[in-house]
């Protein structure tokens, strides 16, 4: 299976489960696009038999996409605070795991395994303790149900992803150009202006990205600390989910909660991309 | 030195470690701010480990946990390794197979009541084909304890997850000893089980780790999909956390307390036997 020297093709039964996953992960996107289109989709039919756009010119009230585009959704709140708590979580992860990053790829100390241990604990810290230990402290400092608050506590399960990429990332550029422009008599600021944080640039952006994403998806620590104040698109979702029925407007409203994400992974497809074009 | 790691290392401090002391402290009973100050007091942890239905909840939230990790973990490896070669689609697959990871959980939870609730995909698939004339017919998959909801979503989500990290140092790792048991006349599975595992070993055992202790926090998926009381651990503490009762909110927080004591000491357990093994392999000797 993995010994033979760079095999080219796939056989059958390899191909027919590589199928069968493809097919599990992302079949069920289908359902849900066709859910939120829909306006009357009994059973056992597999397709509606009455869509959105042809029952939107009898209603009365917004149908489907017109509800979840219009104010009475929250929708636009939603992702203003997503959007917006996802950039401002990403950027401060950023610079507070900056200089980290670079001690740990470059330095060797006592106890380092132990520092790298600690900074990994978010990702092994059950998200239910951390959310419900710190929303009394947060009620305690008045951080609860604030916009500031939420950022803070979305750098927890952020953290861990960001510091790998940028520890990757001090690793993979020699500390020797640095030293070089040192010598020349650059500045300390000059160095990082000019030439480590051009060079970080690749690992930067993708720490940023990653952040970002992981941010615009969490639901347990918004929906705990934001005390119902703050809504994003998760915790809309949620709230549609939590009230039974799966209708298209909470079908309209997954498939704009899964957008940011999936135009990410459109961006950084790359390969992908590249085989496209090149057709 | 310290001044590199100060930002990092004083938000994480100031918030886990915040968090965890608090909680602690207050499921021994030390919350001057309820008027309460019995500490320490082990009332609250006797009392929530008494309670009808505790250790039904810690049961459920150990079965999905395990095995949607396994699951997961059992369908990913042949992905991963499959993965390494070269096919035509090759980029078009590695881009829809790690859809899941990159939207919410809640997103999940949708697609599991649209495929297999009683009125869902599934089962008009199974109308269609005549193997039932009324959605009642159709075994019931959501809010049940068997938690086949649940354990769906969370290997729906988590299987791309241990793909990238098992494909990740798979590619890293050296290809010639495989080949070259390969040509010394080693079957598959003995190249895969004597080489191939040891060196995606540490994958493995961290992005076993990494979705274990999300699902023993996770709280939408049962909360939306689960089987109602008893509830999972999380579901079961914010219930609590939530409750007017003063000594319930305690009761709450030595709910928390002991999912992250159940967490971490299984977690301990599993690297524990992670250690165990690299020693009986030998690996420890050399890298370390």
């Amino acid at each position: 299976m993995i010994g033979k020297p760079r095999p080219t093709r796939l056989g059958p039964a390899a191909g027919l489960y590589l199928l069968g996953i493809a097919v599990l992960l992302v079949g069920p996107f289908l359902p849900l696009v066709v859910q939120s289109l829909a306006f009357r989709w009994a059973w056992p039919d597999l397709l509606p038999s009455e869509w959105w756009w042809s029952a939107r010119e009898t209603a009365r009230l917004p149908l489907g996409w017109d509800y979840v585009l219009s104010p009475y959704s929250r929708v636009w709140e939603a992702t203003l605070n997503t959007v917006g708590i996802g950039l401002a979580t990403a950027l401060v992860c950023l610079i507070i795991c900056l200089p980290a990053a670079r001690l740990l790829a470059r330095r060797e100390f006592a106890g380092k395994r132990l520092v790298e241990l600690y900074l990994a604990l978010p990702l092994i810290l059950p998200e239910a303790v951390i959310g419900i230990a710190l929303s009394l402290l947060f009620i305690r400092v008045g951080l609860a149900g604030s916009h500031v608050g939420i950022v803070i506590v979305h750098l927890i399960p952020t953290i861990p992803y960001m510091l790998r990429l940028l520890v990757a990332g001090f690793q993979s550029l020699s500390p020797e150009v640095e030293e070089q422009a040192a010598v020349l008599g650059a500045r300390r600021w000059q160095i990082m202006t000019r030439i480590t944080l051009p060079l970080l640039l690749p690992s930067a952006v993708a720490g940023f990205l990653f952040a970002f994403l992981v941010s615009t998806n969490l639901f347990l620590l918004t929906f705990l600390l934001g005390q119902g104040k703050i809504i994003t698109l998760p915790t809309l979702l949620f709230s549609k989910l939590s009230g039974g029925a799966l209708d298209p407007t909470t079908a309209g409203i997954a498939v704009l909660a899964a957008l940011p994400g999936l135009l990410l992974a459109w961006l950084i497809a790359t390969p992908l991309r590249q085989a496209w074009l090149s057709r | 030195m310290v001044a590199a790691l100060l930002p990092l290392g004083g938000v994480l401090g100031l918030l886990l470690g915040g968090a965890v002391l608090l909680a602690l402290a207050q499921s021994l009973g030390l919350a001057p701010w309820y008027g309460i100050n019995t500490f320490p007091d082990f009332g609250y942890f006797a009392a929530l480990w008494s309670s009808d239905g505790f250790w039904q909840s810690v049961a459920l939230t150990l079965i999905y946990s395990v095995v949607a990790t396994l699951l997961a973990l059992l369908l990913a490896l042949p992905t991963a390794t499959l993965l390494v070669r070269r096919f035509p689609g090759r980029a078009l697959f590695g881009f829809l197979y790690r859809l899941p990871l990159v939207v919410p959980y809640g997103v999940g939870i949708a697609l599991a009541v649209l495929m297999m609730g009683n009125g869902g995909l599934l089962s008009r698939v199974a109308a269609t084909l005549g193997w039932i004339s009324d959605p009642a017919q159709f075994p019931r998959l959501l809010n049940t304890h068997a938690g086949w909801g649940v354990i769906a979503v969370y290997v729906w989500k988590q299987l791309p997850f241990m793909v990238v990290a098992i494909h990740a140092v798979l590619v890293a790792a050296d290809r010639e000893p495989a080949e070259a048991a390969h040509l010394l006349g080693a079957g598959r599975w003995a190249v895969f089980r004597h080489i191939t595992l040891p060196q995606i070993a540490p994958g493995i055992v961290s992005a076993t780790l990494i979705c274990f202790a999300f699902n023993m926090g996770a709280f939408e998926a049962p909360f939306i999909l689960g089987g109602g009381y008893p509830d999972t651990l999380p579901v079961l503490a914010w219930r609590y956390f939530n409750d007017a009762d003063y000594a319930l909110q305690l009761r709450g927080m030595a709910t928390v307390v002991s999912i992250a004591a159940l967490t971490g000491g299984l977690i301990l357990a599993w690297l524990l036997a992670y250690r165990a093994y690299e020693r009986r392999t030998g690996r420890l000797g050399h890298d370390r």
